[in-house]
């Protein structure tokens, strides 16, 4: 789950499939007319944004989303609003983080809100993270700006004794984003690759995590922002006989399932695929050996 | 307007500031449809509201709801992407997925039902006769209108748009008029060479009301890979980019027949509501809009009912098609 305009589309596959009791304990939605904190730039492409959402902070879960609406006050366009993933929330503060790809012209307003204007925003949403009940450890592996729904799952998990091991990938340094969470958190190990020095390779990545991994696997893997990084998942998770969850991205307009316009399916069939925003965003990347 | 005052910040948040502020509506704001009366002239257009949406606006003060078009069978939609912004407005190509009769009245009107506003489903069929079916196998439904949506393609013909042929269009509705005791709306498609025949043809057959109109066929691409970013290819446009464009047909439309007309396109200002009603319409219909910001139907109503005391207007139905040109 990250932005409309993002060129990191993940095609889904058959074997995405529903969390089990998806749609159930969900908080329920809410808006803000939230004051902005903080607009500033973040690395390469990405912009930083605090809002002030005092109910979507308190009760947002691990992987959800909120919908921004990039129109200002009266304004009638954009139209559609973002679906962005929570980066990070402070219940205490009544605050929540969102890092957003400056890519198009809805993430270019976003960007554009200065401290002190109101945004619009929806949440929270969508069916998150799961983090079973007698897991230990946890594998997070996030690309670019998909970093941004693994990082709430370290918040959760912090002071909670499971341990969180977490890759962050990206084109080059400036572009690999969540440390500053992580560490926060207190994970216990993030490896942070990229393209530029070769290290988030597929090949590397796997004999990495092997090697970090194999005497003591994690019993969760979570992933987002690529697919082949999916493929990889999928394949430690048979290794590993690990549950994989993975959060799917789509275009969207309102976020609660009730428009259809954010469905799986690239093709048809008799059944509807199902939706990104309210079956999803993070869904089960089943396979047959993955140990159940 | 009184500022809320007295309640946690943490607990009481704008949603709940936005339920409160309901102030008493002393503009006359009820508008009728034929027989069915509304308390207002504010309704989602069909595919544009759920029941998903009852945390997020007061559903309850709505003059009507309208479901998502239901046809017989369950259908799955068109494949993805099945939606896309442009200039101030959006693209869809939905295409329509639905549960079926059978599945729809057990589990989705219910739903609807519990808001306590008048529900209009709207339906749909591939060939004239599925209209008739499903008209059928919504003879015990509990709702309040039909409206029928005549932009489908009728497979029997070359997937002509059945809402384009005036006789085609006189044909399914009276036939859904003959198998109904309900009130029936038609959904008329903006794209005709003369929008006020077919609300013509809709009239003879016995429609109560005309909803204008649906969305235009647009298009959308992909440089990057050169394709069509709908996984359907074409889509249709609303928002306000096509406001004006509906507002000229809306006058068209009520200028060529007795029976009410409701406006749908691209209106998501009060101001907006009262243009379309100077054009003729009788009631008003939100989409996009709703998208945009999850409240903007009440939002509309409440400033309506505050730019109707600033202009002057006691009884907002007097307004009704009194634009000079």
């Amino acid at each position: 789950m990250s932005t409309l305009d993002t060129d990191a589309v993940i095609p889904v596959t058959d074997s995405v499939t529903p969390l089990p009791g998806s749609g159930t304990d969900r908080p329920a939605a809410t808006w803000h007319r939230a004051p902005v904190l903080a607009s500033t730039p973040h690395g390469r492409g990405h912009h930083f944004l605090r809002l002030e959402a005092p109910s979507i902070a308190r009760t947002c879960q691990a992987g959800q989303f909120v919908m921004l609406t990039a129109a200002r006050d009266d304004d009638t366009g954009p139209v559609l609003p973002r679906p962005m993933a929570v980066y990070a929330r402070n219940p205490q503060a009544g605050t929540i983080d969102i890092l957003l790809g400056v890519v198009g012209d809805g993430t270019r307003r976003l960007a554009s809100f200065r401290p002190g204007e109101r945004m619009l925003v929806v949440g929270p949403l969508g069916q998150g993270f799961r983090i079973a009940r007698g897991t230990r450890r946890v594998l997070l592996v996030g690309r670019g700006i998909g970093t941004c729904s693994l990082t709430t799952v370290a918040q959760e998990c912090a002071g909670t004794g499971v341990e969180i091991v977490a890759v962050a990938s990206g084109r080059s340094a400036d572009r690999v984003v969540g440390a500053d969470v992580y560490r926060a958190a207190g994970v216990t190990r993030l490896h942070e690759v990229t393209d530029d020095s070769g290290s988030s390779e597929v090949t590397r990545l796997r004999d990495m995590l092997t090697a970090d991994l194999d005497q003591a696997p994690p019993q969760q893997i979570m992933t987002c922002g690529s697919e082949r990084l999916a493929r990889l998942c999928e394949e430690l998770g048979r290794r590993w006989a690990a549950d994989v969850q993975v959060s799917l991205e789509a275009h969207m307009a309102c976020g609660l399932g009730y428009c259809h316009g954010c469905a799986t399916g690239t093709r048809s069939g008799p059944e509807e695929s199902p939706l990104i925003c309210a079956d999803g965003p993070v869904f089960r990347l089943a396979h047959p050996d993955a140990g159940r | 307007m009184t500022e809320v005052q007295d309640h946690d910040p943490a607990t009481f948040d704008d949603r709940d500031r936005h339920f409160a502020d309901h102030t008493a509506f002393r503009t006359d704001l009820a508008v009728s449809l034929g027989p069915l009366r509304l308390a207002n002239p504010v309704m989602p257009a069909s595919g544009c509201f759920g029941p998903e949406l009852a945390a997020l606006l007061p559903v309850h003060e709505l003059g009507a709801l309208v479901t998502k078009t239901l046809f017989s069978q369950r259908r799955s939609g068109n494949p993805s992407h099945r939606l896309t912004e442009s200039a101030q407005g959006m693209l869809n190509s939905v295409g329509i997925p639905s549960p079926g009769s059978a599945e729809f009245i057990r589990t989705v009107l219910p739903r609807y039902r519990s808001f306590g506003v008048p529900v209009v489903v709207s339906v749909g069929g591939l060939a004239p006769d599925e209209y008739l079916r499903i008209t059928e196998e919504l003879a015990d439904a509990p709702c309040e209108a039909l409206e029928v949506n005549v932009s489908c393609p009728n497979l029997e013909h070359g997937g002509l748009t059945i809402g384009t042929d005036a006789s085609t269009v006189e044909r399914v509705v009276s036939g859904v008029v003959a198998r109904t005791p309900l009130p029936v709306i038609v959904k008329l498609t903006p794209n005709v060479t003369s929008i006020g025949d077919i609300a013509r043809a809709s009239e003879q057959a016995g429609a109560t009301a005309v909803t204008v109109a649906n969305t235009f066929p647009g298009m959308a691409i992909d440089l990057n890979g050169r394709s069509a970013v709908l996984g359907n290819g074409v889509g249709g446009l609303s928002g306000p980019a096509v406001r004006p464009m509906v507002l000229r047909l809306v006058w068209q439309a009520a200028s060529a027949v007795a029976i009410p007309v409701i406006g749908c396109g691209g209106i998501s200002t009060a101001r907006d509501v009262l243009e379309f009603v100077l054009a003729g319409a009788t009631a008003v219909q939100m989409g996009t809009a709703t998208f945009t910001r999850p409240y903007a139907m009440t939002q509309v109503l409440r400033d309506l009912e505050a730019l109707c005391r600033e202009l002057g207007i006691t009884r907002l139905a007097d307004e009704r098609g009194t634009v000079r040109t």
